[in-house]
């Protein structure tokens, strides 16, 4: 589901929330006694319900989650380290603050294969940062954070092509909406 | 009438007055930080409606730092205080140690202003690890030290306002009675007001949460002293959230307590501890140590099981809000021969918010959700919706009960009415700025919005609109509850 339609999914949620307290608000005009069985009844099958839905939920998404599965294999690794305010993008690993600079400056950008099964190592030399996947449209699409003395790997097939920006999704100092990297999908 | 709606302490003249005294100049703290803390919102929204373009962005998250910071403070010792005043119907907490509690908080103040703006110390409320010691150029290391230093204070001084509650609460009813568990077994006696019983749940985590605090003090410390040691960022990670997370949920179930207690005497009908009760909240106590693993998902290297125990905790603990505080509620209200207030009208508001923010605050604990919404402007958009259409509503709901009830001046229905369309309007549309950004996108904590993302610009001048309605509803409902406790502080005697 794309983040659009959860914000719709929520906003009829949210709208039936308000619907139910303005009608209850309003049955004050008139006063009347509670049957409190029925209302027990009531709020039992309320208790069954919610359960049950959040049951199902989390069955749907559970499975879905965004971790490495084990045993398997990804087709291309891309290394990914961020430091004070810029990410440096890489398929061969970043060790030092030099190689750092130098992939950060003047490398031209990864090329990753459209389709295939990328693994992204996700790490930082200082602070954290967030690593994330905006899509040629500008849609965000997944993130992991990189954390100092940690490495997060964040699987993907990418299938758009085209050129896609990385932005930093963790707070980390006065630049960091400034901070950013950038790779290709061919 | 008026009977009624009384709070009466278990004693009565010289110490009813001092407490008055007491609470009055707590709600008056409140009352201030709020506007300006509100107008420190404001100005983020406008640096990020490019309207300020020349300001350097440093002063942006100095600002977001004070604005976090004194808001989650703000709201917490309000309802401290509040609590407290409730209690007294019941046990008899310190006014000494209040008082106190109050110094700590107006010199941790004092501090905060200072490192925000003069140091210009920018982390963000919850000043991750290990931020604070890479200022870039920024801010100074004075700043850095002041910080930790003023969160020393507030934590011991709010360390030793919890204790004291929870003393005073053991004394009368001991702990183990408190938590109602011999509800649970079917048994009622001793009876246990649910004021009772949630401010125990609440203040157990709390105290959990300030222990963690007090390690990321301990262990920053250390680092800073430049003793060679160096933290590790995930273990950290965990105490700051386990921490954050603690202190926001108590502060929402301290705004509970007084719903709980305040709104029955509006509705004419009683709302006492049963059995579900007691299982909701010791089900509350419990899962909410566990829920707080939802804000470190997107960290992959933490155990996958934490990450599954996150979810389904995260879940699960809508369950008893709703089935039992949420419908409660409706059911305290339905059909009743409400009196509509100011405080009743802003209580009931304050519920409905609690619930529309607790179910963003469900989606966006879904693993595979969060993957896209987190540390975008979903998140700012959900912890706003239960705080400012939640806590804040019920808290000042209970300012204004006070109010009415220490001042004895009857107040006006229409005002009231128009104050709460102005915050119902102007506060929604504010925040539904804040969820289609999340939407679409957009991150949050950026000062300026990247080409990428330029909507959300759009988004930050549509929300300034709305911030303006809000202000006014804000300076109306002053008008009407500040003069209020205002003349309380001036009637009550002094300690
Ligand atoms: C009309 C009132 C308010 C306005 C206009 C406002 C505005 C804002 C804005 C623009 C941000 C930054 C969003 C971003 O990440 O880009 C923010 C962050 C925040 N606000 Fe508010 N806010 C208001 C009320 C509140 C209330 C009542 C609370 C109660 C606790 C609160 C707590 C926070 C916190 C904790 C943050 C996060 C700071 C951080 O990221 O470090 N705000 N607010
Ligand atoms: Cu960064
Ligand atoms: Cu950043």
């Amino acid at each position: 589901m794309s983040q659009v339609s959860i914000f719709y999914l929520f906003v009829v949620l949210a709208v039936f929330i308000a619907f139910v307290f303005l009608l209850v608000g309003r049955s004050t005009r008139q006063v009347r006694d509670v049957a409190y069985r029925a209302a027990d009844r009531m709020r039992k099958v309320f208790f069954f319900t919610l359960t049950g839905i959040l049951t199902v939920f989390l069955g749907i998404t559970l499975p879905r989650m965004p971790y490495p599965a084990h045993g398997q294999l990804p087709d291309q690794v891309v290394h990914v380290v961020g430091k004070q305010f810029a990410f440096a993008i890489s398929e061969t690993p970043i060790e030092t603050d030099e190689q750092w600079e130098e992939v950060s400056s003047f490398a031209p950008p990864v090329k990753v294969s459209a389709g295939r099964l990328v693994e992204f190592r996700v790490t930082s030399f200082d602070v954290n940062h967030g690593f994330s996947l905006y899509a040629p449209n500008g849609q965000l699409l997944a993130q992991t954070q990189a954390m100092p003395g940690y490495v997060n790997r964040l699987r993907m097939r990418l299938s758009e092509r085209g050129r896609y920006t990385v932005l930093c999704l963790e707070f980390c100092g006065s630049a960091h909406h400034r901070m950013r990297g950038v790779f290709f999908v061919e | 009438m008026a009977e009624r709606t009384v709070v009466s302490p278990v004693w009565l003249g010289m110490e009813q007055q001092r407490w008055r005294r007491l609470t009055s100049t707590w709600m008056m703290v409140m009352l201030l930080l709020f506007p300006i803390l509100l107008l420190l919102g404001a100005f983020m929204r406008i640096v990020q409606a490019n309207l300020l373009p020349t300001l350097l962005p440093e002063w942006f998250y100095a600002v977001m730092t004070l604005h976090g910071l004194g808001m989650v403070g703000t709201w917490f010792v309000g309802a401290m205080a509040a609590v407290s005043y409730i209690l007294t119907q019941y046990v008899r907490p310190s006014r000494k140690v209040s008082w106190t509690a109050l110094g700590a908080t107006l010199l941790g103040v004092v501090l905060l202003l200072a490192t925000t703006l003069v140091g210009r110390f920018g982390v963000g409320w919850y000043f991750l690890y290990p931020l604070p010691f890479y200022p870039a150029g920024i801010w100074p290391t004075w700043a850095t030290w002041a910080f930790l230093f003023s969160l020393a204070i507030l934590g011991v001084g709010w360390t030793i306002w919890a204790v004291d509650l929870l003393r005073a609460i053991a004394q009368h009813y001991s702990l183990r009675a408190a938590l109602a568990w011999h509800y649970i077994r079917g048994e009622t006696e001793p009876e246990i007001p649910p004021a009772v019983l949630i401010t125990t749940v609440s203040l157990i985590s709390a105290l959990s949460g300030f222990l963690a605090a007090v390690i990321i003090l301990v262990l920053s410390f250390l680092e800073w002293a430049g003793t060679g040691f160096t933290n590790d960022a995930l273990l950290m990670k965990n105490l700051i959230f386990f921490f954050g997370h603690v202190l926001v949920n108590i502060t929402m179930y301290l705004g509970v307590v007084l719903v709980y207690d305040v709104l029955p005497r509006y509705s004419g009908r009683p709302w006492k501890t049963n059995r579900i009760v007691a299982i909701a909240w010791n089900t509350v106590l419990f899962l909410v140590l566990f829920a707080y693993f939802h804000h470190l998902y997107m960290d992959f290297v933490q155990p996958q099981w934490m990450q599954v125990l996150g979810q389904v905790a995260s879940y699960l603990i809508s369950v008893p809000a709703a089935v039992v505080t949420i419908f409660s509620t409706l059911l305290l209200v339905y059909g009743a021969s409400m009196r509509w207030t100011l405080s009743s009208l802003l209580m009931y508001l304050g519920v409905m918010g609690w619930a529309i923010g607790g179910v963003a605050a469900v989606i966006d604990s879904t693993i595979a959700v969060n993957l896209r919404f987190h540390n975008t402007l979903w998140v700012p958009a959900h912890f706003h919706t239960y705080y400012l259409m939640g806590v804040v509503l019920m808290l000042l709901g209970f300012a204004a009960h006070f109010g009415l009830e220490v001042s004895e001046r009857p107040e006006n229905g229409r005002l009231a009415k128009l104050i709460a369309a102005l915050f119902v309007i102007g506060g929604y549309g504010f925040l539904s700025m804040f969820y289609v950004g999340g939407a679409h996108s957009v991150p949050r904590r950026y000062a300026v919005y990247p080409q990428e993302v330029m909507q959300g610009v759009d988004y930050a001048r549509i929300a300034l609109g709305f911030i303006a309605v809000l202000f006014l509803g804000v300076l109306l409902y002053l008008w009407e509850t500040g003069r209020r406790c205002a003349l309380a502080f001036r009637t009550s005697e002094s300690s």
